[in-house]
């Protein structure tokens, strides 16, 4: 069976920066991988590779099999790959729901014929994107919020929020990045349980992660890297207790 | 009451002008100088057509319409494929650029302008007939643009203004929204120069200067950028103030300094006082429209 992603020989350079050097990383689906390594190792640009963000100098990068390196970043997020930010980039001057409702994968509001034209299946389409954004925000206890100005939010509800919206792209790939980072409390508990539910539900999810009992709690597989190299990829337990790999992350 | 008419109907062509900016520059966050220009060729096109063939006035004006409609897409496919900000350097190349060239072609009357544009209304109902025809296009024009910005359509503008990267990552194709909406605008824009060219029957490439979306852009501020109604009293405001003045019986020779000086302290008071304009408060809640 194909993986969910598959990345071959993937590289990028900013003039003498590497960001990605031969990068070879497989994701299945229900499973959670972990990324870690120090900062500047180029995991947000492996993110940004693969959602189209960034064009690779070379390498292909496959979604269940299938070439996506010609397809820009919105194209992708159509064929499926759904992530979020390390700064969230939630719309601001938007409510919960608004932002919410424009994510699905296929949003009718962007035409303007249908708009215009196509009144019936505008209103079944924002019907069932409603539905869907409520049943998303009700596992993250947050239905409530709904009407809510985003920025109104708590830090760790705006970082749900962030995963609710990408959420709402049902396709098989979901990448995240840093969601833990400044969530504590009950948001910690929500995210882990939320993350660890799209992974069951057959998602292949991949987290890039500085906090690593996360990272141990969520992933049984993670990789590790640095100056834009995988340096390694295997059982979690046994890249934390590498000492190698401690002291590249550490500087120790 | 001729004269009275004859505001009302500048002041719908410019409602018309003010919605249409508001549409690109406030909702679409497009910085643009070029609206003028499109104004112009809307006027230009449904003027020649008017003079040389014997084509209804309305399709000539929906002609014009479409005229300005292709050259402001061939003007942001080119320029937003580079950037956002490149588009305001390249709108004010057009600008300037198809000016001058109006200016100098034959065709177009040169400097002095393009004359002779047949009366299509004749008669003592000819200014309330025009009257009736401008304010209907005017009200249909803002009521057009606040059903879109208020729907799906206008979710999604809002969600593209605010975070462009994070809308196009959730699968949305900003750039061709941008261009449509850019297009929009325009063709308004080239409607507005309709009207214009077949009351006025005269056109000259002043009334086209760059300068005229400074005022179009006032007008915008004032009333309230991003809000449906704000581009109405912003235009309404702008055009019977200086009217007003006029009442007063000043000389020329304080008149015409006095209106630079009100519209100047207007825009300035506005921006420090109350930047979201007019009507920039009547929404149910905050939205930061604006060029960002």
């Amino acid at each position: 069976m194909n993986p969910v992603l598959r990345t071959e020989g993937l590289n990028k350079r900013f003039g003498g920066i590497v960001v990605s050097d031969d990068v070879n990383l497989t994701i299945a689906a229900g499973e959670i991988l972990g990324l870690i390594g120090p900062n500047g190792a180029g995991k947000t640009s492996l993110f940004n590779l693969i959602s189209g963000v960034l064009r690779p100098d070379s390498g292909t990068i496959r979604l269940n099999g299938q070439a996506v390196n010609g397809q820009p970043l919105y194209r992708r997020a159509r064929m499926g790959v759904a992530r979020t930010w390390q700064h969230m980039l939630l719309f601001r001057s938007m409510t919960v729901m608004e932002n919410l409702l424009v994510a699905p994968r296929h949003y009718v509001g962007e035409s303007i014929l249908q708009v215009a034209f196509g009144r019936r299946s505008v209103r079944a389409a924002e019907h069932a994107a409603r539905e869907r954004a409520h049943a998303i925000l009700n596992r993250m206890a947050l239905d409530d919020s709904a009407d809510m100005l985003v920025t109104d939010l708590p830090f760790g509800q705006q970082k749900l929020i962030g995963l609710a919206r990408a959420l709402m792209n049902d396709g098989p790939l979901l990448l995240l990045d840093e969601p833990m980072a400044g969530v504590e409390g009950a948001a910690y508990e929500t995210m882990q349980r939320v993350v660890r539910q799209e992974a069951e539900s057959g998602r292949a999810v991949c987290v890039v992660e500085h906090n690593v009992s996360f990272i141990r709690d969520l992933c049984s597989r993670a990789v590790f890297m640095a100056n834009g190299r995988i340096l390694q990829d295997g059982p979690v337990e046994e890249l934390i207790s590498s000492s190698t790999l401690t002291e590249l992350y550490f500087g120790v | 009451m001729e004269y009275l008419s004859t505001i009302g109907i500048l002041i719908a062509i410019y409602v018309i002008l003010a919605a249409s900016y508001n549409l690109v520059i406030g909702y679409g966050g497009l910085a643009t100088v070029a609206h003028p220009i499109f104004f112009a060729i809307g006027a230009y096109v449904s003027g020649l057509l008017a003079i040389h063939t014997s084509l209804p006035p309305p399709v000539t004006v929906l002609v014009g319409a479409a005229c300005a409609m292709l050259a402001s897409l061939l003007l942001a496919a080119s320029a937003l494929r580079v950037s956002g900000d490149y588009l305001l350097i390249a709108s004010l190349g057009f600008q300037l650029g198809l000016l001058q060239l109006i200016k100098n072609l034959e065709f177009t009357g040169g400097p002095g302008g393009l004359g002779g544009i047949p009366a299509t209304i004749v008669g003592p109902a000819r200014t309330p007939a025009y009257l009736v025809i401008a304010a209907l296009l005017a009200i249909a024009t803002v009521f057009a643009i606040r059903a879109l910005v208020r729907g799906p359509y206008g979710r999604a503008i809002t969600a593209m203004r605010d975070e462009e990267l994070a809308f196009t990552a959730l699968g949305r194709n900003a750039m061709s929204m941008k261009l449509v909406i850019f297009a929009i605008g325009c063709g308004i824009a080239g409607v507005a120069g309709g009207l214009y060219a077949f009351y006025f029957q005269y056109v000259s490439p002043d009334q086209f200067e760059v300068l005229q979306s400074a005022a179009i852009l006032t007008m915008v501020v004032l009333g309230g950028m991003g809000t449906a109604f704000g581009p109405v009293v912003g235009a309404v405001l702008l055009l019977a103030i200086p009217q007003a003045i006029t009442f007063l019986q000043l000389p020329p020779s304080i008149m015409a300094p006095m209106q630079g000086i009100i519209f100047t302290v207007l825009v300035l008071v506005f921006l420090f006082l109350r930047p979201a304009g007019i009507m920039g408060h009547a929404g149910r809640r905050r939205r930061t429209a604006g060029l960002t």
